[in-house]
Formats: structure tokens, C-alpha cells, sequence
């Protein structure tokens, strides 16, 4: 098998365990990027399901086991990925599959009884990564929170860039009907617009692109820069003080938990009396509400009008909308709604919820990006990191800058870049710079590419 | 559904069969026979036609189990249309009828020829009629699929239904390099059977010709007597390869990356093994009084078990008069056919292999009702839906094989002919009893009868379904709807 898949495809060789819905979500984004993937899973209609709408090797069979593990290739794959319902059957798949091949592991653990000791199970059972959708979330949930106008904030070069999309609200005349180049400098000082998505397209701004109200902006800065920006736009970027958090599983724990150890006040509602309970040992600085989170009544009583934060967290994404559609009618409160399953992507953004986070892609997204950098060291590219965003519309690509080229020490303005191509960050000595058309690439510099092309290799792919 | 995929594979059908055209036409001109025009000139209808239709790029490469049967099905049909050009252009085969029917019995690798004279053909003739059976044997779409970039997973569908058997797995999981495996496996067994043939003394245009006809297990021979006129070498040479081909391919795979074990325990080669091992046995005792020697009915038995089995249908001999006993032996081969996944033809063994199964479960329900059984094949167990599938195949074979039965009986030609056209045609194999035997040809049919083989030819090379599904209304109210609502279609 080997010499065959070596001389025919770039991919890696990948095992996923478990076909549920993060599974599911890797299966269709890895097999789009060409590698060579076997799912296993316990449920024979679910393989033949997959089996039919994705180009992989399907396997039945317990995923713990040493000979499926065998029979799927294990000895010669480049990275397993155990994704099961189960946090021990996965641990217990990864440590089989090193034991038995040399293979990478990564392993889905999102119990809160281990999350404190993920550092530890990480090194000692030798795994790559130990991903936690509901944590990851959370996290997200948090940086959105401490912005509140951004309807998004992902972090870049290790926590020192911020991507932030927002709305041009209806009532603008800050932005609404100028060019990008037309902006007073005082106001775009340090930021740069990178993407703007109208109507479902996604473009790459040049200087002349004009701005409208209801465009949805990303922009990169530094934490503070990006919040000046807001400010200067005349947005509110003060953080929220307190959140209301109706259901109480595991999301909501470690939402509560980032919030409390940042001074924030939260209030929880949970219809289980034994989970509130379970909360109250957990959390002792958040008050827990045992009701039934979808009774309006309840809700008001909760103080849901006054709320500056509402977070739906029941399991039961249908309930998660209508609970933020109610958020939204009663209240100012900046609403974070969490999707676990539904698919209907554009319904939901049509729907104008405002933030939305979907574990699943978190996760799979913090894979893929593992399994990117590592395809990009086995190869000649000089690639960072890379991100899709706008369901892979744009990609952004962080390059390292390793030697002297026709892309170097030639100010910005001065290069022949291709179209739909932006320069957004340049990491250089541990500081960012946000480059103007005087900045130039210097040797040694982190540079943060945002592009509508594909396939780039190296820093010299932005030259026309 | 996805009508724009299904013309753009289609269209690459074509370009491709142009380009294998291309093969025939320097046959021609290297016999030097007037005849390559005529290739040429249906290379380059295929080449402007498959041109056309694959022009524009599908916007949506998606499709399912449906558009695979419904592409798989046509692309058979659009390649028996351009292939039969040839042979009708060149007036070879003058009627259009008799062509078409030359051409899928080609490409189906069933071998059943309407011509008298076989040898009055021109080598570049010969060599296209062989090559169709090279060309289908492993399926057209493998092969596209092997070497054109269609992305998205859902290809599967294409490749299920193209190869044979109840399951299709990959080998590997890309179905790309699953097809291009299929095709290196093959191409080198290809070869290596010129090459022992060519060791054997023949010229290597027979040497090529007799290949193809093997390794698609079709069976086109290029003298009237077929394989009569070779040396014993030559005859083992092409029995054993016969029964090579009708192997699992799976099983070479394994093989070539030293799984020995894991080869050899694949349950259905070992049936299809003692198969032939018991049917050569039968009928080695049959035909030892009426032959020569113990060589050579030795020679002559596995020959035609072999040649039958694997759904080839060379011979060596006129087995049709053999006893009743080696006659019923040989029909019974037919139904069985070789193994799933491998060129041959039949209903193959791994389905009989279930059915068995099927039975012995139903019985013992019989002796502890409340028992519970699952079905297990190579250790395995067998989901319920894969049971229910062959037991509808089987059914539905029935179905057509007794409605085809009866189509072509209002001709009037006795039982025994026409039962074994039908055997011989659905299961892709060539020669039958009586009329049709091994000696004798398909010509004197009528037209309609032709054109009811040519269909039970189609659908039993592809199992079926593909074929049939064109007969669900819903397909069609798809179809209409499609366009009627395509204002600029």
C-alpha cells in the first residue's frame, strides 16, 4: 500500500475514529484537501453512509481495538484521530495507535474531570493534541464578550493579532459610502480591512473599495488598536459585566468558569436539580437558577431585560435560536448562540442571530490546522499556519520569511502583488507591525498573507 | 438530479474511446489494409462529440447512487454506438443491427459473435473486436476514473456500479488509486499472458488478440474453430489465465504486498476454486471413453470449465455434443459465473456463496425458531441489507432472464437453443447448446430478438440495476421536469 499512495498523493495518512458530528465535519474538510482517510466507526450504516458521500476507506469495528486499528492501516498512518462520543475509548485509541504504529494522535477529551489535567495526559500518553470543543467555545464566547460589537474575534500569532469581523450597522455615516483610501488616516491608523463580505461574496478590499451599511467587515489589529478602532467609529467596546446562562452542561461550565476568573457576574439557569447542585460545588461565585430556562416568565424573573450578556447553552439548538430571538426582543444584551448540530448554515446566518459559535468547527478547524502545518513540514513550503475563512473562500496564510528574495526590503507600494491579495500583518522581533505602503518584508519576518487564491508555497506565490 | 455530470463523464467516455480507436486504425495501416480510414473516421466522431458534451465544466461535481447507474448505464450504450461504427462504416458487418450487437457483445465481454466467417474479417477489424473486450472487462469508467481528476467522493457510486459483485470495497481510500490499482494489476497480467504466449510459438497478433479476449474474460476468437487450432501449451496457458481473471482482484492486491494468508483465506476464491476443481472432475469422467488419451481429456474438460466459469467462452471443442451430463454441468457453470470483483461474468460466486448461507440460516429457524444467526463471510458478519440485496438480485435475474425467455421464443426455435442464448447472453459468457453452440453463430435471429439480447447482455454485464433503473417512472418525470424548466437550457 505504501508505494502506491507514496508515489501517487501528497496526503497524509489518516485515521478518524468516530463518525459523529466533529467527525463527520474533518471527514469533509480533510478529504477535500486530498489526503488518504479511513474512518472507523461501531455503526455499519453510518460507514455506508459515508462511505458513499466522501472519498475515504470505510471500517466497522470497534476503533479501540488492536486488530481494526490493524486492519485499518495503523502501523503506516501519519496521524490518528479519535473522535468518539467517549473520552476514555478515545485516550484508549491513541495510546493503542502509538503503541502500535508512529503515528501522530490526537484525541477528543471534553469531560470537565479531565480538563485540569489535560497538560499532563498530553505528554504522558505522547499525543499531539487534546482538543476540547466545548472549552474552545467557551473561549471564544469569552474574547467575544470582552468585544462586544465584534460579531467574531479569532486570535493569531500566538494571541498577538486580532481577527475581528463586524456589521456596518443600518444607521452608520462613519464608514457607509467611502472608500477604504478615502478614511481618515486617524481613524484606520493600525488597522487594516482585510475581507468584506457582501451579499454572500467575499472580497478582498483595495484602497478605492467603497463600504455600505450592512457589509461585514474582518479587520486585523492588536487587541487594543482593534478596540481604539471600534471606539473611534462609535461603537461601545466596553466589556460586559454581567451574563446570563440558560442550560447548564459542559459548555456552560467552562463559559462560567473563564467568566468568574475575569471578574465577570454570571447567573445560571438549569432545569436538572441534581446538575445544579453539581454547578453550585463546581462554581460557588455563580448564582444557579433551577428552572426551566425556555419559561419566559422564569426569564424575566432571572432579570433576562437587564442582562448585558445572554449565552444559550441547552443542548437543543432549535431552543438556543428562540432563546436568543427572545434575548434579542427583550433586551440589549449581546447575544452569543451556540449551534451543535443543525447544518443549515445560510438559514441561520439569514436569521441575523448575531455572534454564533459552532463547536464542531472550532474543533475541527484546530485540527485541520495542525494537520496543515504538519503537511506543510513534510514538504518544501514555508508555511506557518493556515486558515480558511468564509467557507474557504479567503485563505490566510502566515509565511516565514527565511531568506533574501525579489519579495524582500522593496516597500510595499512598490511590489507588483497579485489581485484579491492583502498584506495584513507583518510579526517581526515579537511585535506586530500593521503594514502601510512604506513597510517593507524584511528576512526573518512572520508575514500574514489574505487571499481569494489558492495553492500558495512560498512568499514569493504573492508576486504577480 | 445532476444532469450536467452525467453528460460531461459521458463526453470523456467518448474522448477516450477515440483515442483507443486509435489502436485499430494502426493495426490497419500496419497490415496495410484500406479499412483504417474507417477508424479514423469514428475516432473523430467520438473526439468532436465527447468534445461537445464535456465542453462545459458540471457546476457541481456531487452526485449519487442514481446519476452513477444512470452515467455508468448510457456511457455502455454511447460506447457500443461509436464502437460499432467501424464494422458498419467498412461494410464489414453491413447490417447496423449486427454491428451493434458485435460491438456490446464486445464490450459486455460475452463473445457472442453474428458473423459465419470470423476469418473473412480484416486484422484491423479483429483487433478492435478483441480489443472492446480488453476495454470492457474492467469497465471504462474504472479507467476514467483511474486517470481523470474528478473530485468529490461521491465517484464511488460510479465505480459501484460498473464493478461486479454484491459489495464493492476500495483497496485503498481513494477511489482513484483504487481504479489505477485495479488497472496495473490488470494490464501486468495482461502482459505477462502475451508474453507466455508468444513463448508458446504464436504470432503476436494472436499472441494480443487472445489476450484481450482472456483477460476481459470475453472470448472472441479469431479463427471459426476459436482455440481448437492451438497447441496444448497454448490451450493450459489460456485456461489457467481464464481462470485468473475470474479471480477477486482483491486477492492479487493482497498478494502483491506478501498478505499470502489473508489471500488465500478469502472465502470466495476458495469456492470458486472447488468449483471448478469438482465440475473438471465431472466431466473429466464423462468425456475419458470418447478422447484419446487421459492428457487430453484432461486438456479438453478444464478448458471448457475454465472458459465457461470465468464467463470467457473460448473452446476447444464443440462440447454441445458431449453427454447430457457434462452439457447440464456447463449450463450450471454459467449461472454460477467467477468471482465479484474480477472481469468475469455470471451471477458470481460470492452471491451464491450468500445465498447458501441464507438458506442454512432459514433452516435452522426452522430447528430452534427463536434462534439467532448472523451471516458471516471471510469472518466477517454480512449486514442485513447486503443479504436483501442479492436475494432481490436473484429474484429479479429470475424476472428477466423468463421475460427475455419469452420474447425471443415467439420466434419458434426449440427450448434448448433458446434457453441457453439466454444463459450464455445475461451471463456474458458466448457459446450455448443446439443452435447456438460452440460451433455456430447468432446471425440467424431477427432483429427485435438482437436488439432483446443486446439488452440482457447490457444488463447483465453491469448486474442489472443500472440498467433497470431506467425503467422507474420517477426518473423520467425528473428528467422532463429538468428541462421544462430550464427556460436556456
Amino acid at each position: 500500500m505504501r508505494q502506491f499512495n507514496q508515489s501517487a498523493s501528497a496526503g497524509l495518512r489518516i485515521i478518524i475514529v468516530g463518525c459523529g458530528k466533529v467527525g463527520v465535519t474533518l471527514i469533509d474538510q480533510l478529504s477535500k484537501e486530498g489526503h488518504d482517510i479511513t474512518i472507523l466507526d461501531r455503526n455499519p450504516e453510518k460507514i455506508q453512509e459515508i462511505s458513499s458521500l466522501y472519498d475515504v476507506l470505510g471500517i466497522v469495528g470497534n476503533g479501540a481495538s488492536y486488530s481494526v486499528q490493524k486492519e485499518a492501516g495503523v502501523d503506516k498512518a501519519d496521524l490518528i484521530i479519535a473522535v468518539t462520543e467517549s473520552d476514555e475509548l478515545n485516550l484508549l485509541c491513541c495510546t493503542i495507535a502509538r503503541r502500535v504504529g508512529n503515528c501522530a494522535a490526537i484525541a477528543r477529551v471534553r469531560t470537565p474531570d479531565y480538563s485540569k489535567e489535560v497538560g499532563y495526559l498530553r505528554e504522558k500518553l505522547g499525543l499531539a493534541m487534546i482538543i476540547n470543543p466545548e472549552l474552545e467555545a467557551a473561549k471564544e464566547a469569552v474574547r467575544i464578550l470582552y468585544l462586544p460589537t465584534a460579531l467574531e474575534v479569532n486570535s493569531f500569532a500566538h494571541g498577538q493579532a486580532e481577527l475581528v469581523k463586524f456589521k456596518i450597522p443600518e444607521d452608520d455615516n462613519v464608514l457607509h459610502d467611502k472608500a477604504i483610501a478615502q478614511l481618515d488616516r486617524s481613524i484606520t491608523d493600525h488597522i487594516l480591512i482585510c475581507a468584506v463580505e457582501r451579499d454572500g461574496d467575499v472580497h478582498i478590499p483595495s484602497g478605492n473599495f467603497r463600504l455600505a451599511s450592512g457589509d461585514i467587515l474582518y479587520f486585523v489589529a492588536t487587541r487594543k488598536d482593534g478596540r481604539d478602532f471600534l471606539k473611534r467609529i462609535g461603537f461601545q467596546t466596553k466589556q460586559v459585566k454581567n451574563c446570563l446562562i440558560i442550560g447548564g452542561g459542559k459548555s456552560t461550565y467552562y463559559l462560567a468558569s473563564l467568566l468568574i476568573s475575569n471578574g465577570i457576574f454570571v447567573k445560571i439557569i438549569e432545569n436538572n436539580p441534581a446538575q445544579c447542585e453539581l454547578l453550585s460545588v463546581l462554581l460557588p461565585k455563580a448564582v444557579i437558577i433551577n428552572g426551566d430556562g425556555t419559561n419566559q416568565e422564569l426569564l424575566k424573573e432571572a432579570g433576562i431585560q437587564d442582562a448585558e450578556a445572554v449565552v444559550p447553552l441547552t443542548g437543543i439548538d432549535e431552543e438556543n435560536i428562540m432563546l436568543t430571538l427572545f434575548a434579542k426582543q427583550v433586551s440589549h444584551a449581546k447575544v452569543i448562540t451556540k449551534i451543535n448540530r443543525i447544518t443549515f448554515t445560510n438559514v441561520i446566518d439569514n436569521l441575523d442571530l448575531g455572534s454564533v459559535i459552532y463547536p464542531k468547527y472550532i474543533a475541527s478547524e484546530a485540527i485541520i490546522a495542525y494537520v496543515r502545518a504538519r503537511k506543510a513540514a513534510s514538504k518544501d513550503s514555508n508555511i506557518e499556519t493556515l486558515y480558511h475563512m468564509f467557507n474557504s473562500q479567503v485563505e490566510a496564510i502566515e509565511f516565514h520569511v527565511s531568506q533574501n528574495s525579489a519579495a524582500t526590503d522593496i516597500p510595499l507600494m512598490d511590489l507588483k502583488l497579485k489581485k484579491h491579495l492583502l498584506v495584513a500583518f507583518i510579526g517581526r522581533m515579537g511585535s506586530i507591525i500593521i503594514p502601510t505602503g512604506k513597510d517593507c518584508i524584511r528576512k526573518g519576518d512572520n508575514v500574514m498573507i489574505v487571499t481569494t487564491h489558492s495553492g500558495f508555497k512560498d512568499i514569493l506565490d504573492i508576486l504577480d | 438530479m445532476n444532469v450536467s455530470i452525467i453528460r460531461y463523464i459521458l463526453g470523456y467516455v467518448l474522448k477516450i474511446e477515440a483515442i483507443l480507436l486509435l489502436l485499430p486504425c494502426l493495426v490497419a495501416v500496419i497490415y496495410r489494409e484500406p479499412h483504417w480510414i474507417f477508424f479514423l473516421i469514428s475516432a473523430a466522431i467520438g473526439a468532436v462529440v465527447g468534445t461537445l458534451m464535456s465542453w462545459k465544466k458540471p457546476e457541481r461535481n456531487i452526485f449519487y447512487l442514481k446519476e452513477g447507474c444512470i452515467t455508468t448505464a448510457l456511457s455502455w450504450v454511447a460506447l457500443s454506438l461509436v464502437g460499432c461504427l467501424p464494422f458498419w462504416l467498412s461494410r464489414e458487418i453491413p447490417s447496423f443491427t449486427d454491428a451493434l450487437f458485435e460491438t456490446i457483445s464486445g464490450f459486455t465481454t460475452t463473445g457472442a459473435s453474428i458473423l459465419n466467417d470470423v476469418e473473412a474479417l480484416s486484422r484491423g477489424m479483429l483487433f478492435w473486436r478483441s480489443f472492446t473486450h480488453w476495454i470492457g472487462g474492467m469497465g471504462i469508467l474504472v479507467f476514467l476514473l483511474a486517470i481523470v481528476p474528478l473530485s468529490g467522493g461521491s465517484n464511488i457510486n460510479l465505480m459501484r456500479a460498473e464493478s461486479t459483485g454484491p459489495a464493492v470495497g476500495k483497496l485503498v481510500p481513494k477511489v482513484r488509486y483504487t481504479a489505477r490499482i485495479l488497472y496495473v494489476i490488470y494490464m501486468g497480467m495482461t502482459v505477462l499472458q502475451i508474453l507466455l504466449l508468444l513463448l508458446g510459438g504464436l504470432p503476436l497478433f494472436d499472441a494480443l488478440t487472445t489476450s484481450f479476449g482472456t483477460a476481459g474474460t470475453g472470448g472472441f476468437g479469431i479463427y471459426n474453430t476459436s482455440i481448437a487450432g492451438y497447441s496444448p501449451y497454448v490451450q493450459w496457458v489460456i485456461t489457467i489465465f481464464m481462470i485468473l481473471f475470474g479471480v477477486n482482484f482483491n486477492a492479487y492486491f493482497l498478494l502483491f504486498f506478501g498478505q499470502f494468508k489473508s489471500a488465500l483465506s478469502i472465502e470466495e476464491v476458495r469456492y470458486y476454486l472447488l468449483t471448478i476443481l469438482a465440475a473438471v472432475g465431472i466431466i473429466f469422467f464423462n468425456i475419458l471413453g470418447t478422447v484419446k488419451n487421459v492428457f487430453e481429456a484432461l486438456t479438453q474438460s478444464s478448458f471448457q470449465v475454465a472458459s465457461i466459469i470465468s464467463s470467457t467462452g473460448f473452446s476447444t471443442v464443440d462440447f454441445d455434443t458431449w453427454n447430457p451430463m457434462c452439457k447440464t454441468v456447463l449450463v450450471c457453470l454459467m449461472f454460477i459465473g467467477a468471482c465479484a470483483g474480477s472481469t468475469g461474468g455470471g451471477m458470481k460466486v460470492s452471491r451464491f456463496v450468500l445465498v447458501v448461507k441464507t438458506i442454512g440460516k432459514e433452516l435452522s429457524s426452522y430447528v430452534h425458531p427463536k434462534s439467532v444467526k448472523k451471516i458471516k463471510v471471510d469472518g466477517k458478519p454480512i449486514s442485513h441489507d447486503v443479504v436483501r440485496s442479492v436475494n432481490v438480485y436473484f429474484v429479479t435475474f429470475i424476472l428477466v432472464f423468463v421475460i427475455s425467455l419469452l420474447l425471443i421464443t415467439i420466434e419458434g426455435y426449440d427450448l434448448v437453443t433458446n434457453f441457453t442464448t439466454i444463459a450464455t447472453l445475461i451471463n456474458n459468457i458466448g457459446p450455448g447448446l443446439a443452435l447456438v453452440g460452440p460451433t455456430r453463430n447468432f446471425s440467424f435471429f431477427s432483429d427485435f430478438s438482437k436488439y432483446v439480447l443486446m439488452f440482457d447482455m447490457l444488463a447483465g454485464r453491469l448486474e442489472l440495476f443500472p440498467v433497470l433503473i431506467f425503467f422507474h417512472p420517477e426518473l423520467w418525470r425528473e428528467v422532463f421536469s429538468k428541462f421544462s424548466i430550464r427556460p436556456r437550457g
